[in-house]
């Protein structure tokens, strides 16, 4: 499938501490495509394997089984690292570089000639808006600043394919802006952007595709509109009715009842026949105003599917 | 690959160059070099204890250095992950190695090439020449410091920089003496001739590179004197690329395999 920016097939990881005889099953057969042209979010709390995940796409480590590929190369692959961009988790670059030199550095490895090298890192600095910092080393940067002159490095070999890892860790609320600005701003540029998160709110706006990962394996993958839209939780409708009226038939059938004035407001379960309730309601003399269907957030999937997991049993675990 | 090796080897030079400690070992050695000159005063040997002091500093502090170098700087790499930017761009793993040991080789001769400057000054404030056996001692040096490095990398590829200097400074030690070891173990049991002609094996044959004071084919070998042939620096030379070479790439084997967490 020559679409898919990225291929991973019943990819696994266990650590293996050499001393303390430990076994950590990071990943136990994750499956998941990327096609070319879309943002993939790539969500799950501390620990649940995305940057084992990516490590083992860039190869600094290998998998205990399974497979993947990258531009429709089989990893490892020199070839397909040519039309990668990699931003590392918390990276850590030479502090004593100057962000315009990490970006040549990261310019010669990829073989681009000189005068390209300092063409490209002068508009990337700028894109990342590091040019007011870019006379400092690395060493004199913040965490939100080393993460942009990551980006900036990332991207010097304009990349089909980028890569990161917790790009919004380490800023405020306004860099998170910009970064989720420059990863669409990346997409338009035809390129595809898969990024990790355990940060929901940076998933729902920007994504095409995402995947959750608990305790190494995938529990969701879909695109947000789809994710959401499967559970109806219930939903919140509102009346106004006169307020002698008796209206226990109508509040039986939900929960979180609230009667203000003539202002009748509650939540109807997940299966409940809505248009037979509006029937009664208009009956007893009742006006809708509002009628609300009540879906998960991906904050609420999220979380559950988090439980989910902690409720079953883990085979091998932290042990 | 010359360009992408070239790169790190800059960029690893650019980082030793940041270590204070060699500057304090620059100014240990040029310190010990001016000493020296009193030393050989009293003495009423200026030249010679000069000489002495001068290549013994080169050698000592040389191997120390490369030790020092070579099991730090390709394990704080990992350790600090900024390798993980680098590999995962297209660069081969064994190019990364030889690019990190190119850094640190420019660094060791700038160093060797330096307490060399300051023992022909000491030499030139005494009047007395700089002689070829100086050279050729110097040269050596510079071969031996090149080849601990190596060694020192080789241990750092796999283990801690602790137990990699530890196994390093332990190479260089036997390898300094293996003729020293030879000797004695000529009387020695079976056993032991054989357990300690593998572990001499193993070993770079250091003790090629200080002569001075030696036995060489039955003749006596002085820097103050009667000294090696330039071929014979020649093809100690190419026994250390050699153990440099294959050294560097059991590294880089050994680095390909790893996992950088
Ligand atoms: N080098 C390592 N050795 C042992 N266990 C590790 C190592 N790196 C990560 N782990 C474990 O693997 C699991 C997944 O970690 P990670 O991939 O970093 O998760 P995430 O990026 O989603 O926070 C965690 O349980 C973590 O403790
Ligand atoms: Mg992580």
């Amino acid at each position: 499938m020559a679409d898919l920016a990225i291929d991973v097939r019943d990819l696994t990881k266990t650590y293996r501490t050499p001393f303390a005889r430990r076994k950590v099953e990071a990943l136990r057969g994750v499956t998941f495509q990327v096609e070319k042209g879309h943002i993939f979010g790539f969500v799950g709390p501390n620990g649940a394997g995305k940057t084992t995940t990516i490590r083992t796409l860039m190869g600094l480590i290998r998998p205990t089984g399974g497979s993947a590929t990258i531009l429709g190369k089989q990893l490892p692959s020199r070839a397909a690292r040519f039309q990668v961009g990699f931003l590392p988790e918390a990276p850590y670059f030479y502090d004593y570089l100057t962000v315009a030199e990490l970006c040549d550095l990261a310019g010669r490895l990829f073989g681009i000639p000189a005068a390209v090298r300092k063409k490209r890192a002068d508009e990337l600095i700028e894109r990342v808006g590091l040019s007011r910092a870019r006379g400092q080393a690395l060493k004199k940067y913040s965490k939100g600043m080393l993460q942009r002159a990551g980006l900036a490095q990332a991207l010097m070999n304009d990349p089909e394919l980028v890569v990161l890892d917790e790009p919004m860790s380490g800023l405020d609320p306004i860099g998170r802006k910009e970064v989720r600005d420059l990863i669409l701003s990346l997409r338009d540029q035809g390129k595809t952007v898969f990024f990790s998160t355990h940060i929901l709110s940076d998933v729902e706006a920007i994504t095409d595709r995402v995947a959750i990962i608990v305790k190494g394996e995938l529990r969701e993958h879909g695109t947000p509109g789809e994710l959401v839209s499967r559970t109806v939780l219930g939903t919140d409708v509102m009346i106004r009715i006169a307020e002698a009226a008796d209206v226990t038939a109508l509040t039986d059938a939900g929960d979180r009842v609230r009667r203000k004035g003539d202002a009748l407001s509650l939540t109807l379960p997940a299966n409940a026949d809505i248009d037979a309730w509006i029937a009664k309601a208009h009956a007893a003399g009742g006006k809708i105003v509002q009628v609300t269907p009540r879906h998960e957030t991906l904050e609420d999937l999220f979380l559950r599917k988090v439980e989910d997991a902690k409720a079953s049993p883990s085979p091998g675990g932290d042990t | 690959m010359i360009g992408r090796i070239w790169a790190i080897a800059l960029n690893t030079f650019r980082e030793a160059a940041r270590i204070r400690v060699l500057y304090g070992i620059v100014v240990l050695v040029v310190g010990a070099n001016l000493l020296s000159i009193v030393l050989g005063e009293m003495a009423h040997e200026e030249t010679r204890v000069a000489r002495d002091v001068g290549l013994t500093g080169m050698s000592l502090f040389g191997a120390l250095t490369a030790i020092f170098l070579g099991v730090f700087l390709l394990y704080t790499e990992v350790q600090r992950r900024t390798i993980h930017a680098i590999v995962s761009k297209p660069i081969e793993r064994w190019e990364f190695v030889v690019g990190k040991y190119l850094g640190m080789a420019l660094v060791l001769t700038v160093l060797v090439v330096l307490f060399g400057l300051a023992m022909t000054l000491v030499n030139a404030v005494q009047g007395t020449p700089v002689t070829g056996n100086v050279v050729q001692a110097i040269v050596l040096a510079w071969f031996e410091v090149l080849t601990v490095a190596a060694i020192a990398i080789f241990f750092s590829s796999f283990s801690t920089p602790f137990m990699s200097g530890i196994f390093a400074l332990a190479m260089w030690v036997i390898g300094r003496v293996t003729p020293d070891v030879e000797a004695a173990a000529r009387t020695a049991s079976p056993w032991i001739k054989t357990l300690t002609r593998i572990t001499l094996e193993i070993v770079p044959d250091l003790h090629l590179f200080a002569v001075s004071g030696r036995s060489i084919d039955g003749a006596h070998v002085s820097v103050h004197g009667d000294f090696v042939s330039w071929g014979y620096v020649g093809l100690a030379g190419l026994h250390g690329l050699g153990w440099i070479i294959g050294l560097l790439a059991l590294s880089a084997l050994l680095f390909h395999r790893r996992d950088f967490v």
